[in-house]
């Protein structure tokens, strides 16, 4: 099954593109130039990792983090910016965020930032699934 | 007694927070142009498998990349404009130029902020003799301002003008000015700064205006 990846970031040229080459590389790209609007879609869809800008006129990529993982605390959010300092990383870790990424940042490193987005979703998925089938065995035990 | 700031440190510290501006601002441009590089070793290599060539993709890729060429390359020209702005402590101004000038540089911040900001210029140039950085400050400030003034309609004019005596600026389309906020910003960092230019600012809370004078010629001692 291919990797689902949400990316946002208000600059349009770079948005095309690294959606189009990502979908030559079977990745499933869904986009959006807000953060606001990237909130309303993690409401809609599952996705293996959302690529966040962190500069964003209105909601910024520290707040729209902070709306996803409220969402959904699973999400595995992989932050973008022009400046990665240590501060910003830690505030960014902080939050929930998976990984902080430097623009102009090569696709190897994102592709590889997204296949471990999703090895992290299905850990998490599949430890809330014995978590369940534990529940279930302790309150049904006879 | 209270401390008010220099203006050479209220100087500094709009240099500093344009000059951030303008490298995230370049990053964005030059991770435009690393996707671009990357569509096209990704073309090359789709040639290679026999996969044909999309000329009027190419030529798409190619707008692109001059796009953000072009957009880099103001950003650097106003970079570099500001910084010769510190070149004399006494130089001649053309006020539209500078209010062009201060209208881009703080474009991504009014864009983050959800403000419109327009600017209307002299019909022909206005020229005064006054310290260029101070002015570019005092300016940056006052958008500030306005931009936390502009109340729900988000969108400022500024104008330019020549006057009898020398040149002004008026900010309108301030719907939330209060005089307590208009106080606090003259008793800070814009007091000294309209000392040192000999400039007097007006704040018209009831029309929502502040309105800029400074003198055909100043020169104060810094």
């Amino acid at each position: 099954m291919s990797d689902k990846v949400l990316i946002v970031d208000d600059e349009k040229d770079f948005l095309d593109l690294i959606s189009e080459r990502l979908k030559a590389r079977d990745v499933d790209v869904s986009t959006a130039t807000r953060g606001e609007d990237a909130v309303s879609l993690i409401d809609k869809e599952s996705y293996d990792a959302v690529v966040l800008d962190l500069q964003m006129p209105g909601m910024d990529g520290l707040e729209a983090l902070k709306r996803i993982k409220e969402k959904n605390p699973d999400v595995q959010v992989i932050l973008l910016t022009g400046h990665a300092t240590v501060e910003k990383g830690v505030e960014a870790m902080k939050l929930g965020a998976m990984d902080l990424i430097e623009k102009p940042a090569d696709l190897p490193t994102i592709i590889d930032r997204i296949k471990r987005a999703k090895a992290e979703k299905i850990i998490l998925v599949e430890k809330k699934s014995q978590e369940r089938i534990q529940d279930i065995l302790t309150r049904k035990a006879w | 007694m209270e401390h008010k700031p220099l203006p050479q440190d209220t100087g500094l510290a709009f240099y500093s927070k344009v000059s951030a501006s303008i490298s995230h601002e370049l990053k964005n441009a030059l991770a435009v142009i690393n996707e671009s590089a990357g569509f096209l070793e990704d073309v090359t290599l789709m040639v290679q498998k026999g996969i044909p060539l999309d000329p009027g993709r190419l030529s798409t890729l190619a707008g692109t990349v001059l796009k953000q060429v072009q957009r880099s390359n103001t950003i650097i020209k106003n970079m570099n404009r500001l910084a010769h702005s510190l070149d004399e402590k006494q130089a001649v101004v053309d006020i539209g130029s500078l209010l062009g000038l201060m209208l881009h540089v703080s474009e991504r911040n009014a864009v983050s902020r959800g403000v419109k900001i327009s600017g209307t210029f002299p019909e022909s140039p206005v020229s005064i003799t006054t310290n260029p950085f101070f002015l570019e400050t005092l300016v940056w400030l006052l958008l500030e301002l306005s931009m936390d003034a502009c109340g729900d309609a988000r969108a400022v004019n500024v104008a330019a003008t020549g006057t009898g005596t020398g040149a002004g600026m008026t900010f309108s389309g301030l719907d939330a000015l209060t005089g307590a906020g208009a106080d606090a910003f003259l008793a800070g960092r814009s007091g000294p700064l309209l000392e040192a230019l000999g400039g007097d600012l007006k704040i018209l809370e009831e029309e929502g205006r502040l309105v800029l004078a400074l003198p055909a010629a100043f020169s104060a001692d810094f």
